[in-house]
């Protein structure tokens, strides 16, 4: 195993034991799980050189040594699927996947694994510190115990590198771990790092993440972010997130920006945007989203399990279907537990029950929490004055508004925090439940305030 | 510098700025000023020498302006903080020299801060064995426990006292020819060995290594494009006026109403005679509570700004939504440095106004170093590009950091050879 900040400096020498140079950075080849190191920047006087690896003959502690009849020497020109270890990675910011924390890197380990030289782990505790700085090895290892020295190495397989901060220099980083993250826990990354990160992040992710991961963000954060970020590009993350949560995430923008990607936006979309838009905030109808199945009485249990599979609406939206009569006046609705014990040829209006709660338009905030609390609800349709239904308030969007500010900043922070504690520091498994595995739960955290026990509506 | 507001700066990991947003960075650099060191190092000035150095103002205002439009600059540029930058730029070693420059002068920061508060109970007969240590343990009760934003407001009003500052000095009504000429005409004819420490204490008090990291790090949160480069630059200058207009007013009042002692300010109430042409009986109780909001705001922002700044450049947990076990090497170095505040001002014979005065000449001494890299990174082509300082704007920042740096050398040397200037 060899540290990078115990390479740097070292001579670099020919076969006949000569130094040419010193080491001044190595290169990488990302892409893999653990990068293999493809060549050497040496310095030579005042020049920086280039050696690819298949002329390095030995590398240790010591320095390197090159074989004489394999040399090739050429000026150092970076190429694009590559990183310097010393230049892009060593003291920059990256994300530590697995413990989902933006940390600095303060060494960088290499190790000989399947026959090559590969990037295998960053240093990012006090040991790493302390090599930088110079000490030797039996002061590293005093002032730094064992245990903590191994556990403050992340594995190169959960690292995201982040952007290059660097202004003329723009790597280019898949973000391939982070797309994996669960999307509350990517909006916690997120929120602390650089204005400029989070767009280069967001502008290279899945669609579908990232549009899950903005609705998880701390609201100033996503204003910025979506202002940030190319129009075109913001149009789309807010076409691919729920109607409701794209409207509050539009409000907040400025008037230019606004109407830019409004107009950006499928027609679709944005009319159901528009429209939310319209609602007071603190009403049902600025709560509630446009995503929802509705269906006329004759339909059958397999027509509308079938109109849920086409719509893929979330899960709590997806809870029951909506009956209307040809002017969408609400009859009544039927939950996804009674549509799928029902006959599949069975009328969705033999099964629905009769005048559900609903909310109109207008009603404050508060009164909609009252309701769904009361009748301990995962989604209360919203009608207008002449009963027609106009949207859906989950429970989550229900009590957002009543928590206490506290809870609302500290809760994701907190789930994090115990689901670590939890597993114990080196366990896996946690990372697991909290990937996209268990999307179903994507919206705990807004859903976690219902009240148990809540009386059944009846 | 006390006045900003802590619940804005720290409510994430590297604080966001809204406050900023409303009232502009401007205003609250100008205020900024205001806190127990500012106030105590311009009173002096003003008591010690008169009228006599004000033009010492117009130059730390454009030092002023010019660091700060440079740190501006870089947080808009870079969208980085300044440890942040220092860190990946010059690595590990200098990453550390810069931090360990950084903690000593908010240290010596907060003992001045903290001195500030014992002297301005002091006004009411509380005696400082009592309000140091409890004005300590109060903050730091407040920061742990999550509370400090119901009372920050409290504190936050206080500190508008000073802005009476302004009143007081038109209403001192000076010689303004005299006023106007002294503001012009650099003179250090006949300077005296304290006279010089106190000219470099008035430079650290206005430029302080402290708020370069403070503002950059704003400035970045905020994630200000570049096409709002002019307004952002507007504003770093503008409040770099703004802040020594109210020193100039500080100075004016101060001269006039203790000019004629000659010496320095031996207590919170002897500074708190400057206010009496507007407040009479009430200056003391109102100089009082301005010093004490303003010093406690501080004793706050000041320690937590070093953990922050420390977090940022050697990546461990920090952030006061932490508990105490999640963030222990945060709080850690927030509780010392607190303490530490504390005890210093416990010791025996110390005297609160001249502790004050010694730590602002420290910031002085440190400017140079932290000045040289803000010099360094915003004429960096390859961080800035197009943004990096041009070359004149470079050579006048060279020039300050070599004059700080010749004056602080100088003064160092004198004192270590007890040799009279």
């Amino acid at each position: 195993m060899l540290h990078l900040s115990r390479l740097i400096g070292r001579p670099v020498r020919d076969s006949s034991a000569d130094a040419i140079g010193v080491i001044d950075d190595l290169i990488a080849a990302v892409g893999t799980s653990h990068p293999p190191i493809t060549g050497l920047v040496v310095r030579t006087g005042r020049r920086r050189i280039y050696l690819g690896w298949s002329s390095v003959e030995r590398m240790d502690a010591a320095g390197a040594t090159i074989s004489a009849t394999r040399v090739n020497i050429s000026r150092f020109r970076r190429r694009e699927d590559e990183i310097l270890l010393k230049g892009d990675l060593l003291d920059k910011q990256i994300v530590d996947i697995d413990g989902r924390k933006v940390v600095r890197a303060n060494d960088v380990i290499l190790d000989f694994v399947e026959g090559a030289m590969r990037l295998v782990a960053v240093d990012v505790g006090a040991a790493g510190l302390l090599r930088r700085l110079g000490l030797p090895d039996t002061w590293v290892n005093r002032l730094s115990g064992e245990q903590s020295r191994v556990a403050s190495y992340i594995d190169w397989e959960d690292v995201d590198p982040l952007g290059s901060t660097i202004a003329s220099v723009r790597l280019r980083v898949p973000h391939a771990g982070l797309s994996e993250l669960h999307p509350a826990d990517l909006a916690t990354i997120v929120d602390q790092l650089t204005p400029r990160d989070r767009a280069d992040i967001f502008s290279t992710l899945d669609e579908e993440v990232a549009a899950e991961a903005l609705e998880e963000l701390e609201p100033e954060t996503r204003t910025d972010l979506l202002e940030d970020l190319e129009p075109e590009r913001a149009a789309d993350l807010l076409e691919e997130m729920s109607p409701d949560e794209a409207a509050d995430a539009v409000a907040e923008l400025s008037p230019l920006s606004r109407k830019e990607i409004l107009r950006l936006m499928t027609k679709e979309e944005r009319d159901d945007v528009q429209e939310l838009l319209a609602h007071p905030e603190k009403s049902a109808g600025g709560l509630m989203t446009t995503e929802h199945v509705a269906l006329r009485p004759q339909a059958t249990a397999a027509e509308a399990l079938a109109a849920i599979r086409r719509h893929k609406p979330d899960a709590e939206v997806a809870f029951a279907v909506y009956i209307v009569d040809g002017r969408r006046r609400l009859l009544g609705e039927v939950t996804l537990r009674d549509l799928v014990l029902a006959a599949p040829n069975t009328a969705v209006g033999e099964l629905m029950e009769d005048e559900p709660v609903a909310v109109e338009l207008l009603a404050h905030s508060d009164e909609v929490a009252r309701v769904v609390t009361r009748y301990g609800l995962v989604a209360v349709p919203v009608v207008d004055a002449s009963h027609r239904l106009m949207g859906v308030i989950t429970v989550g969007d229900a009590l957002w508004d009543v928590l206490p500010e506290e809870w609302r900043r500290e809760m994701p922070r907190r789930l994090h925090a115990d689901s670590l504690a939890a597993a114990g520091p080196l366990e896996l498994p946690t990372r697991a439940t909290a990937k996209r595995g268990a999307k179903g739960a994507a919206k705990s955290r807004k859903a976690q305030p219902r009240k148990k026990g809540a009386a059944k509506r009846g | 510098m006390a006045n900003l507001s802590l619940r804005e700066l720290f409510r994430r990991r590297r604080g966001p700025f809204a406050f900023l947003a409303v009232v502009g960075p401007g205003l609250i650099a100008g205020v900024a000023g205001n806190d127990a060191g500012g106030i105590t190092t311009y009173a002096t000035l003003g008591s010690q020498t008169g009228l006599r150095f004000l033009w010492i103002l117009p130059l730390t205002a454009l030092l002023l302006a010019l660091v700060q439009e440079s740190v501006a600059r870089l947080g808009v540029v870079t969208g980085q903080g300044l440890s942040d930058l220092i860190r990946e730029r010059f690595g590990v070693r200098w990453a550390l020299f810069a931090m360990i420059v950084l903690l000593l002068a908010n240290l010596a920061n907060t003992v001045a801060n903290v001195a500030g508060a014992a002297s301005a109970l002091a006004i009411f007969n509380v005696p400082i064995l009592i309000t140091a240590p409890l004005a300590a343990l109060t903050v730091w009760l407040l920061v742990v426990y999550g509370t400090y934003r119901s009372v920050e407001r409290i504190f936050l009003a206080l500190t508008a006292v000073f802005l009476a500052y302004i009143a007081a000095a038109l209403l001192a009504n000076p010689n303004w020819a005299t006023v106007a000429s002294s503001l012009t005409t650099p003179n250090l004819g006949g300077v005296s060995g304290a006279e010089m420490l106190l000219l470099v204490a008035v430079v650290g008090t206005t430029v302080t290594p402290y708020m370069q990291f403070y503002l950059q790090s704003a400035v970045a949160e905020k994630g200000i494009g570049v096409e709002e480069l002019g307004a952002a630059r507007a504003d770093a200058i503008l409040g770099s006026v703004w802040t020594n207009f109210i020193a100039a007013c500080v100075v004016i009042a101060t001269a006039v109403a203790l000019g004629s002692l000659g010496k320095p300010i031996g207590s919170a109430a002897e500074a708190a005679v400057a206010l009496e042409p507007l407040a009479g009986s009430f200056s003391k109780i109102l100089f009082g509570a301005g010093l004490f909001g303003a010093s406690l705001l501080a004793m706050a922002i000041m320690p937590l700004t070093t953990a922050f700044a420390l977090a940022e450049a050697f990546g461990f947990e920090s952030g006061v939504d932490k508990r105490l076990r999640e963030a222990p090497i945060f709080y850690g170095i927030f509780t010392a440095i607190l303490a530490i505040g504390a005890i210093v001002v416990m010791l025996p014979g110390l005297n609160p106004i001249g502790a004050i005065i010694s730590s602002q000449y420290l910031q002085g001494l440190f400017l140079p170093i932290v000045l040289a890299f803000i010099v360094k990174l915003s004429s960096s082509k390859s961080l800035l590009g197009e943004h990096a300082s041009p070359r004149w704007l470079r050579l006048v920042g060279w020039g300050f950091v070599a004059i700080l740096a010749i004056l602080n050398v100088g003064i160092v040397l004198v004192n270590l050879l007890g040799l009279a200037l």
